[in-house]
């Protein structure tokens, strides 16, 4: 479909400050709304033939800021969006939003997620759609047009609108814990049949840790508690970057230090270049400030940990910032992690 | 209340973009309205455009007189564009098709009979000693089989005692030596329904009648039919999209479009000349109907003949 300019941006710009205002409600997306006088975005003495074309790509693009892997907040945004560029739409009959079959249930999972939550007011909008007859549902999200394309454009998600990657909690969920329990007692319970004393194991089949489960959830609590820090102090330092006075302070409180440490930092980055460039490569996909978790540190000891937490590549791209980053960096370094007798 | 949030407080005209507005697209569209007022581009519909949004658009909303002709809710809807096989040098980089809704429940016969191709319109032979005895026959009528090819199978049009099994060569070619094509089978087109089919989205199939015309067919849609679609099944195949080709006009009187086509003729400018039934006649005839010159003339159908 073709490109509106200047739409992405407002739709975007709209997005953020919904996002900015930490809040789901439909009063406050309203208010942001009228503000920027939205509805006007279909202005312009634009013929019949256009203006369906134009409403199509607008509805479509808005569209895609509805599904996952979009943060919760930014998904309701999104619908808040559909459902006000759909009614301020002038073209007669309706242009529609075009949902996939394969969505369908995500969409209803989200659905019930806000039911479950009580955003009664968000639940409200997609049934007002619905009975709107708002949505037609096809086969595939875009509809296939045969224009050669000048360049092929790069779908890339707006970072802060996604929701921080959670590798580790998707790996390690409550139910995956629970069936780890579940193979653990079974395992004990099978190591006491067969040892000579029916109540307990032989001391030679002990290999494993007992309590590892409990460890392991423990372990992720921890993790996801530094990751939500961690992006808090990001936001944090991010606002103080805008104020230069802050940064002149903070660079010049830790000039000494992270000389030392930017130093350092250059070593590394030299010599765990191949470690920097599956973060690179997966960068688009992570938050800027991720440490270099596909790297190395996680089994490591904890003094190394703390050094391989450097941001590598875009740092450089601002030289103070780096310094005054790196400070902040250095506090939340990755949490320590006692080595265990035996490696799982 | 919740759409009242929504709406502006004072009347609007929506073809005014308003002054102070933060939103980019309607600053960079501003920008482009005000360019052409001011370089006097004058930006009125053509008739291209004209036809175009017609034809997209005419049949939205209709609904059948008979009830009994009414779609009824969880029909599918596909959209096909079937290409032109007329290959122009200008066509290069964007080859014109013609796109069609069909639904899933309408036999595959239906669409043959709903593709407008200039072949089926042609008629063979020469006819400069009889022009009055061209005959009437067309060749959609004399040669009536086609067939075609979803996902590796071939659907025949055996409707008529007269149709043969065009893919029939295909088929043997393909098992006479190994060649990497497995499974090629061939059934009547008139017992399948789009419903039955599985098909590939985006992927090329293929439409051949008339021995050797040969049409790509691409799907590019598929979705459940809506309330405000047209519910009326008489009218489906729907085309919604025509490619508009020039239709070549006469030599001689440039007005009206080519009946006539002649070659190696002494009393025209150029060959091969084009001539309306009219001007031909007047040229190549005199009173009595006695041929004049030296020429071979055969009936001609235009491409643009279905504009």
């Amino acid at each position: 479909m073709s490109v509106v300019p200047g739409l992405k941006e407002d739709c975007e710009e709209l997005l953020g400050a919904f996002q900015q205002a930490d809040t789901v409600r439909f009063e406050r997306f309203a208010e942001l709304w009228r503000e920027r006088r939205f509805h006007t975005i279909f202005y312009g003495r634009i013929r019949a033939l256009e203006r369906n074309k134009l409403t199509k790509t607008t509805l479509e693009l808005a569209q895609q800021y509805f599904f996952p892997p979009y943060s919760f907040q930014i998904r309701v945004g999104a619908l808040y969006l559909l459902y006000g560029l759909y009614n301020a739409q002038l073209c007669q009959p309706k242009q529609k939003i075009r949902i996939a079959l394969k969505d369908w249930p995500e969409i209803q999972k989200f659905q019930q997620d806000l039911l479950d939550s009580q955003h009664y007011d968000a639940a409200y909008v997609f049934r007002r759609l619905r009975l709107a007859r708002a949505f037609h549902f096809t086969a595939m999200p875009k509809l296939l047009t045969y224009r050669t394309k000048k360049k092929i454009e790069e779908n890339y998600f707006k970072e802060e609108f996604k929701d921080p990657s959670n590798r580790v909690n998707s790996l390690i969920t409550n139910d995956v814990l629970e069936e780890l329990m579940n193979i653990h007692g079974h395992y004990q319970k099978m190591k006491c049949v067969i040892s000579a004393d029916k109540s307990q194991p032989d001391k030679a089949l002990s290999l494993i840790k007992d309590d590892f489960v409990v460890n392991l959830k423990d372990i992720t609590l921890e993790h996801q508690e530094w990751q939500q820090n961690r992006t808090k102090l990001f936001q944090n330092a991010k606002e103080t970057d805008e104020t230069e006075s802050k940064k002149k302070e903070e660079t010049l409180l830790e000039s000494e230090g992270s000389e030392r440490a930017s130093a350092l930092a250059r070593i590394k980055y030299r010599s765990y270049s191949a470690v920097v460039e599956v973060s690179k490569s997966r960068r688009h996909r992570q938050v800027q400030l991720e440490s270099s978790e596909a790297g190395s540190s996680c089994g490591k000891s904890p003094s190394q940990s703390k050094k391989t937490s450097r941001r590598p590549q875009p740092a450089r791209r601002r030289g103070e910032m780096q310094v005054a980053k790196e400070a902040v960096t250095r506090h939340i370094g990755m949490p320590v992690i006692t080595e265990e007798n035996s490696d799982e | 209340s919740i759409d009242m949030l929504m709406s502006s407080e004072k009347e609007e005209d929506p073809d005014v973009i308003p002054e102070d507005s933060s939103l980019l697209t309607l600053r960079i569209r501003k920008k482009v309205l005000e360019r052409r007022e001011e370089t006097i581009i004058v930006d009125r519909a053509c008739r291209q455009e004209t036809l175009t949004y017609e034809m997209e658009s005419h049949a939205t909303g209709k609904r059948p007189d008979n009830l009994t002709d009414l779609i009824e809710e969880g029909e599918l809807l596909l959209t096909l564009n079937i290409f032109y096989p007329v290959i122009f040098q200008k066509h290069k980089d964007h080859k014109p098709y013609q796109t069609v809704l069909v639904l899933g429940s309408q036999k595959l016969t239906e669409l043959r009979d709903s593709i407008s191709c200039v072949s089926d319109l042609q008629i063979g032979g020469e006819f400069s000693s009889q022009p009055d005895q061209a005959p009437e026959h067309i060749s959609k009528d004399l040669y009536k089989s086609a067939f075609f090819y979803f996902e590796g199978i071939f659907y025949n049009d055996k409707r008529y005692p007269e149709c043969r099994d065009l893919s029939r060569t295909i088929i043997e070619w393909s098992e006479s030596h190994d060649r990497g094509y497995e499974n090629l089978q061939s059934v009547r087109m008139e017992d399948y329904v789009f419903n039955d089919l599985s098909l590939k989205i985006g992927f090329p199939y293929l439409y051949c009648h008339q021995g050797n015309c040969e049409h790509i067919i691409i799907i590019t849609d598929i979705r459940l039919i809506h309330h405000d679609d047209c519910l009326d099944r008489n009218l489906y195949p729907l085309l919604i999209k025509k490619h508009w080709l020039c239709t070549r006009k006469c030599s001689v009187c440039k007005m009206y479009t080519a009946r006539w086509v002649t070659n190696r003729d002494s009393l025209a400018p150029e060959d091969p000349c084009f001539f309306c039934d009219v001007c031909f006649r007047m040229l190549h005839y005199d009173t009595e109907g006695n041929k004049l010159g030296e020429f071979l003339a055969y009936p001609y159908a235009d491409p643009g003949i279905f504009n």
